[in-house]
């Protein structure tokens, strides 16, 4: 048995994507944290460390730190390598404009606590043009 | 938003559909980030770099296709009074006898200075335009890469700049609008931290404990520091770029010093919030400690002028140098604009920098250029920070003097 949920949120960049949830209630610089080319996590001690965003839905609080984020993102995305969607507590205007120059969903303002109720692992549709969030759980528990 | 008709047509392809492409960026973000209008820009400062080393291993395909994006952007003119400066490259024009610094990417990167210089942008390559002389007057519009930048933009200059990315930086730059949001607004420039400084600050790196301290807990919002002396320029530097470290910092109050926060009230437009964060001696112990995961003493890198050396620093470290000699094995380099080292050139400072083994090394930085390293030892929290997982190297942060020791004897060697 499969337990899908829905959180309403605000759409901050439009488009449709879904995949895998990567999750953590973190900050990330996708300059000197993230490597574009293997799509992975590299700040040494941050929650995601080792972690591959490529085709991911990225759920954390915000980006942070360096303005070369939205450029990482340009270079993971010629590569294949960018997150498929980004949903974000508060939204860093680096963020949003790395998600509109690479046509990448982004979706904020969540009614509900994300980092309580979804787990890494989990699926999930992000439906930016709607605001909407849908989850499905994993069967087994990590 | 509400666009002018000229702003109208633009974006409907008056001027070529590549600049219409810039302006729905800008017209798109702005939208999202809550903007009313976009405004004319007086000062930008954008990336212009070949992004091999950055995205190291990348196909040619990707390589090729982002160098195009910039020399298409290069193909255009900055805006008619509209001062444009250049962020750092991934490697130095100079030659530097390391692989990293491949000819190749080295050529690409000059011809792209070329075309950017043609275009109307000044290639400073720095992390630090304020330092060689893109230094934005009180109110001044800007749209700035380079988060620490952007941090002593706003809070040390009193100039107006949201946190810019590469794409909205040259699209402000080719356009001359930038949309108006978040801390270019006055009501969005209030405190929403009160960080009360008891902490002696004896040193630069000790404002980049403080800001590395604090940007973590500010998050997107506005740390206000209180019961601080007025720092000096550099220590100033190393407390906006720590802050953007940690944090996703657009700017900062230090009260008394930044030119809208006279007091501590001014910093929060009226209402000091009864709740602070101290930032006391231990706090600043507990920082250095966390940037400090060296399980060995010998070391192969030290790298000071993160951001970008000033003058005065590269005197200060060239005076601790004298007659001395760089530890064989030892990387002792001093990143710095290149305007910047034509001093240290003038004052002989390079030549005794040098001559104990040393190097400035201009238009870039090590992390930037993801040199592998074993152990580094740094006097900035940022470098500090990204160096980790950038290079692979332990690091130690620490203050100049210490890392000078560290350099001459190959080996840290303690704080004292």
């Amino acid at each position: 048995m499969t337990e899908t949920f829905e959180i309403r949120g605000k759409g901050v960049v439009g488009g449709r994507a879904e995949g895998e949830v990567l999750i953590a209630d973190t900050t990330l610089s996708f300059w000197g944290e993230v490597d574009a080319v293997t799509g992975r996590v590299i700040a040494v001690g941050h929650p995601l460390q080792g972690q591959s965003l490529a085709g991911r839905i990225l759920i954390i609080r915000s980006t942070k730190g360096s303005s070369a984020t939205p450029m990482m993102l340009r270079l993971a995305a010629l590569e294949g390598k960018a997150p498929a969607a980004l949903v974000n507590i508060e939204v860093d205007s680096l963020a949003a404009l790395g998600c509109i120059v690479n046509g990448i969903p982004m979706l904020a303002g969540l009614e509900e606590n994300p980092f309580e109720k979804i787990r890494t692992g989990d699926h999930a549709v992000v439906d930016a043009d709607q605001g909407i969030l849908r989850v499905t759980r994993r069967r087994t528990p990590r | 938003m509400e666009l002018t008709p000229e702003q109208q047509a633009v974006l409907e392809g008056a001027r070529g559909p590549y600049l219409a492409k810039l302006m729905q960026w800008l017209v798109a973000w702005g939208e999202v980030m809550g903007a009313r209008r976009l405004v004319p820009v007086d000062n930008t400062h954008a990336l212009l770099p070949v992004p091999n080393l950055m995205a190291r291993g990348a196909s040619r395909q990707t390589v090729e296709q982002y160098v195009a994006e910039l020399r298409e952007a290069c193909s255009y003119r900055t805006a008619p009074g509209c001062y444009c400066t250049v962020h750092t490259a991934f490697v130095t024009l100079d030659p530097l006898d390391v692989p990293e610094n491949d000819p190749e990417q080295v050529r690409l990167q000059k011809e792209l200075a070329e075309l950017a210089a043609q275009a109307g942008f000044i290639p400073t390559f720095t992390c630090a335009p304020y330092l060689v002389g893109n230094v934005p007057l009180k109110g001044e519009i800007c749209a700035w890469t380079e988060s620490s930048a952007v941090v002593y933009a706003n809070s040390i200059l009193g100039a107006r700049t949201v946190r810019h990315g590469n794409e909205s930086a040259i699209a402000a730059s080719l356009l001359g609008w930038v949309p108006e949001f978040g801390v270019m607004l006055d009501e969005n420039r209030k405190g929403t931290l009160r960080v009360e400084v008891t902490a002696d600050l004896d040193s630069t790196t000790d404002w980049g404990a403080l800001g590395y301290f604090a940007g973590k807990l500010a998050g997107l919002g506005i740390p206000v520091f209180h019961g601080v002396r007025r720092p000096t320029q550099d220590e100033a530097k190393q407390l906006c770029a720590a802050l953007a470290t940690t944090g996703g910092v657009s700017m900062c109050h230090i009260v008394g010093v930044t030119p809208e926060a006279p007091t501590l009230e001014a910093a929060f437009h009226g209402r000091v919030p009864e709740d602070f964060v101290v930032f006391d001696d231990q706090a600043l112990r507990e920082t250095y400690a966390s940037l400090r995961n060296h399980t060995g003493d010998e070391i192969d890198s030290v790298i000071l002028g993160c951001p970008h050396a000033s003058i005065r620093e590269i005197a200060e470290i060239a005076a601790l140098l004298r007659g001395k000699r760089v530890a064989p094995g030892v990387r002792l380099w001093v990143d710095a604009a290149r305007a910047t080292k034509a001093s240290a050139d003038a004052m002989g400072y390079t030549r005794i920098i040098e001559e104990a083994g040393g190097r400035i090394l201009c238009d870039t930085c090590p992390t930037n250029m993801r040199i592998p390293a074993r152990r580094i030892v740094t006097h900035g929290f940022k470098q500090a920070h990204y160096a980790r997982g950038m290079t692979g190297a332990e690091v130690i942060v620490a203050e100049t003097g210490p890392c000078i020791r560290a350099a001459v004897a190959g080996r840290w060697l303690g704080d004292d």
